[in-house]
């Protein structure tokens, strides 16, 4: 079922075209693999989609609503949630204050309740608490969970800012090359998160340099160079595509 | 009926430029100092005020010739703003909120020290060019004339310094990207030193400048802090030309409306500006950050 | 935290609450009393200021707030002839409004901006005050605002406000209930979101938090509370004029909540507490009082980079080291 319709995107930079006429859909349930080399355009098209940046033409459709150019944070409400390459998480909390911020969107709580602690704001602060450990045990973090998250080693970082995102219940899960600065140990753990959280019917994009991991994961794949679509297809066509493997000659990364 | 006008007009923009003058170097001053410790020293307007006393003491106290009195008070106050660099903001460096307050502290301490020794009572520095002369039908008091050559004299002088000389340009390179200028073997501590004494010493001419129009008085610090900072924003930070024309600007609102209103609306036309542009155009007039 | 800390904590509150309480049975010194009720001020403008500062922003217009919401109650009392506890309210909520209209289009600037929009925004305020003649009386200001009306306690006690022990108390209970009000809603999920703000608000909206409306919301909140102070402060002073909101309330509501500390809740408090005594301990010396301050100031700021909250701790740290050497 169509979930997200991406039409005619087109973003300009002054005199750079950074993403040129870019069509694309996402169904739901299934992981999508957004690759190419740097600077093709990848997390550009993030920001457009989550509304971090407006786009020069074009339009995004989610669940046939149009999110185009609409506030990150609302879009982040409909159940787009995407991380970050830097600043990923909140550096002076903790893990389960990362993960506990990020259980924002749902129950709401007032600010009189907040002010003067209410039962009820007792509550749902107990639940919040108790959806915090799940996801932390989930994302195998809970021996750490009381680390102040600038301490955490670079792998680890990563893998809260995932959680963070799955914390504010995504439909669609947009991760931006999460497996970057990790070691093999850390790039297996993450692999196995990216496909429980698919399990669990969440729809994923995902931006990664790490060929072996999109190959493995994602049923389809599409290829951008210079802000524009050249491919578009399952892992195998893609790794025979001549005109991908050109885009990347070079480049590539062979990792699993 | 027609000639008193023309005369207030003409004698309105040329007060305006006197202050715009002024307020540019007070700024440039402050620009100069921005760069190099990164946040708005707030005992800068102090420094103005400490100039317009040595100004005062040296030609008043002392009877020194004014231009001797000026050029020693800007060399004394010159250093003084090094010595403030070196022992309370070099530590902190990169605090803001520490460094901040620090200058506070040096805001209150100056402030003080100046009100215990010369007293709260403004002073009055005795006009050193009396006279007037005639341009056509219109008269000129010699020595806003000379205040305003002077101060122009500074600015361009100021301009020249820091476009046409190396240790301009490495100014320059340190406001712009403090590691790669040390990388290209810029003494960070040494220009730092001199940009510190240009721009207190730009200040203090400000201060001694204004002391001889008008009158001088322990806190005029801070009326000089906040248009410097108008100025700077307005012009946009990092641009020097930005900086001469907000100067001008915001010298002439204050010089041409306060005859016909008051001195408030005129602040309160220029700062409206400065919210103004801080909303929808935060570079400023010709800023580039 | 674990139960005994928890119940020492609460121990040390308690009697830290009483104290003020009981003060005025020891001294009825008019003075003593001035100055404790511009420590209460003073520690309510240095506590509001620090929880904007939570959210990532510096506002330095907390002078012109506070002189909005003066001038709005002595108004509302002198031409309306309004109660001077309507009047405070509406004092603050004339602030609170003030603060959303200027917020929205005032929390896109980051970092250094927002606190110069601040200060020109105070400013502004303040020649506004000076030049509207007709409604505020000028830079000559309001003379003969009327004390606040009398109330009447539960235990039937009339407090007619003709003596400043009634203001202390009532400064005294405003405070705490202030208190109580901002600690608990720092130390709720709305505190942790403006702490998360501060950190990474990239990261925040992301997640579906709706930055602005928060920082504006830190706003207004702390601007309500400096407008009730202002509304106070007019008929506790029964005069008013702009100046004096120019520069006294910005600043040293700055100076004392970096002094005090601002990782914690208490470090405006002490901040503030301890820098409103000291020029008093101080005033024999008369003109030479403001240099033992700024002095002392600079010292606190760079032997105690946390603030006078770290001061326990540091003497701790000495006190240890030298047994260790010994």
């Amino acid at each position: 079922m169509g979930m997200l319709e991406i039409i005619r995107l087109t973003k300009h930079f002054g005199g750079l075209t950074a993403v040129n006429e870019l069509e694309l859909n996402i169904n739901q349930g299934e992981i999508v693999g957004l690759i190419g080399p740097n600077g093709a355009g990848k997390t550009t098209v993030f920001n457009l989609i989550t509304g971090f940046l407006k786009p020069s033409r074009g339009k995004i459709l989610f669940y046939k609503e149009d999110i185009t150019a609409k506030k990150p944070y609302s879009i982040a409400g409909k159940g787009i949630v995407r991380t970050f390459q830097a600043a990923s998480v909140f550096p002076d909390f903790t893990v389960l204050e990362n993960i506990m911020i990020a259980c924002y969107l749902k129950p709401k709580i007032g600010f009189w309740e907040a002010a003067f602690h209410l039962s009820r704001y007792r509550r749902k602060e107990k639940y919040v608490l108790g959806r915090a450990l799940e996801i932390i045990r989930f994302v195998g973090l809970d021996e750490i969970r009381d680390v102040p998250a600038r301490s955490l080693p670079h792998g680890y970082q990563r893998m809260l800012g995932i959680a963070i995102a799955l914390a504010a219940e995504p439909k669609l899960l947009l991760l931006d090359e999460p497996l970057s600065g990790m070691n093999a140990e850390e790039v297996n753990k993450t692999k196995i998160l990216i496909h429980r959280i698919w399990e669990m019917g969440i729809t994923i994009l995902l931006i990664e340099h790490n060929m072996g991991a999109v190959m493995s994961l994602c049923q389809r794949i599409v290829v951008l160079n210079f802000g524009n679509k050249i491919a578009e297809g399952s892992p195998d066509q893609i790794r025979e595509n001549g005109e991908v493997i050109k885009a990347y000659l070079g480049t590539m990364k062979y990792a699993s | 009926m027609g000639m008193e006008v023309s005369g207030l007009i003409v004698q309105s923009v040329l007060n305006g430029f006197v202050l715009g003058g002024f307020y540019i170097l007070v700024a440039l001053g402050m620009t100069l100092v921005l760069s190099i410790i990164r946040f708005v020293q707030l005992a800068h307007g102090e420094i103005y005020m400490l100039g317009a006393y040595c100004v005062y003491y040296f030609s008043v106290q002392m009877g020194l010739n004014f231009f001797f009195a000026l050029l020693i008070s800007t060399f004394l106050v010159g250093g003084f703003g090094i010595l403030l660099e070196k022992i309370f903001f070099r530590p902190l460096r990169g605090d803001f909120l520490r460094s901040l307050i620090v200058s506070i502290g040096l805001m209150l301490f100056i402030q003080n020290a100046v009100l215990v020794t010369a007293g709260g009572e403004p002073k009055a520095v005795p006009t050193p060019f009396p006279g007037v002369i005639k341009i056509s039908s219109f008269t000129i008091s010699w020595e806003r004339l000379v205040v305003l050559i002077i101060g122009l004299g500074l600015v361009v002088g100021n301009l020249l310094f820091i476009h046409k000389t190396k240790v301009g340009h490495a100014m320059l390179a340190i406001s712009q990207d403090r590691e790669v200028a040390a990388l290209q073997g810029i003494n960070i501590d040494h220009i730092s030193s001199i940009a510190m004494f240009l721009g207190s010493a730009l200040a203090a001419a400000a201060g001694g400048l204004v002391g001889a129009l008008f009158n001088v008085e322990p806190f005029m610090g801070g009326f000089a802090l906040m248009k410097g900072i108008a100025v700077i924003i307005l012009g946009g930070l990092g641009s020097i030309t930005g900086t001469v024309i907000g100067g001008l600007i915001i010298g002439l609102l204050d010089g041409i409306v306060p005859p016909l209103l008051t001195t408030q609306v005129a602040s309160l036309i220029g700062f409206g500006t400065i919210i103004l542009i801080l909303l929808f155009r935060p570079q400023g007039l010709l800023g580039h950050e | 935290m674990n139960r005994q800390l928890k119940l020492n904590r609460g121990l040390v509150c308690l009697i830290l609450i009483i104290i003020p309480f009981v003060i005025p049975l020891f001294t009825k010194e008019i003075y003593t009393f001035h100055i404790l009720i511009s420590v209460g001020m003073n520690i309510i403008l240095a506590t509001t200021l620090r929880l904007i500062l939570i959210s990532g922003q510096l506002s330095l217009a907390h002078g012109g707030v506070m002189c909005v919401g003066a001038y709005t109650s002595a108004l509302l009392v002198i031409k309306l002839g309004i109660s001077t506890w309507l009047a405070i309210f509406l004092a603050g909520l004339a602030t609170l409004i003030l603060a959303f209209l200027v917020g929205f289009p005032f929390v896109r600037l980051k970092g250094i901006y927002f606190a110069i929009i601040t200060i020109f925004l105070g400013e502004m305020i303040i020649l506004i005050g000076e030049q509207w003649k007709k409604l505020t009386g000028g830079s000559l200001g309001i003379l003969n605002i009327p004390r606040l009306d009398p109330l009447i306690t539960p235990g039937g006690v009339t407090l007619n406000f003709d003596s400043k022990i009634h203001f202390y108390y009532l400064i005294l209970i405003l405070s705490i209930s202030i208190f109580s009000i901002l600690y608990s809603i720092e130390h709720s999920r709305i505190g942790l979101t403006w702490k998360g703000i501060r950190q990474a608000d990239f990261l925040a909206e992301s997640i579906g938090i709706n930055t602005t409306k928060y920082k504006v919301y830190v706003f207004a909140i702390s601007c309500f509370f400096v407008g009730i102070i202002g509304g106070f402060y007019s008929h506790y002073m029964t005069v008013v004029s702009p100046r004096t909101f120019g520069f006294l309330f910005t600043i040293y509501p700055l100076v004392y909540m970096v002094a005090g500390g601002m990782e914690k809740f208490s470090g405006p408090i002490l901040g503030a507490t301890i820098l409103t005594i000291l020029p008093e301990i101080f005033r024999p010396l008369k003109e030479f009082q403001p240099f033992i301050f700024s002095v002392i100031l600079m010292l606190i700021i760079f032997f105690l980079p946390e603030g006078l909250i770290g001061l326990p701790k540091r003497i701790i740290h000495l006190v240890s080291e030298k047994d260790g050497n010994a």
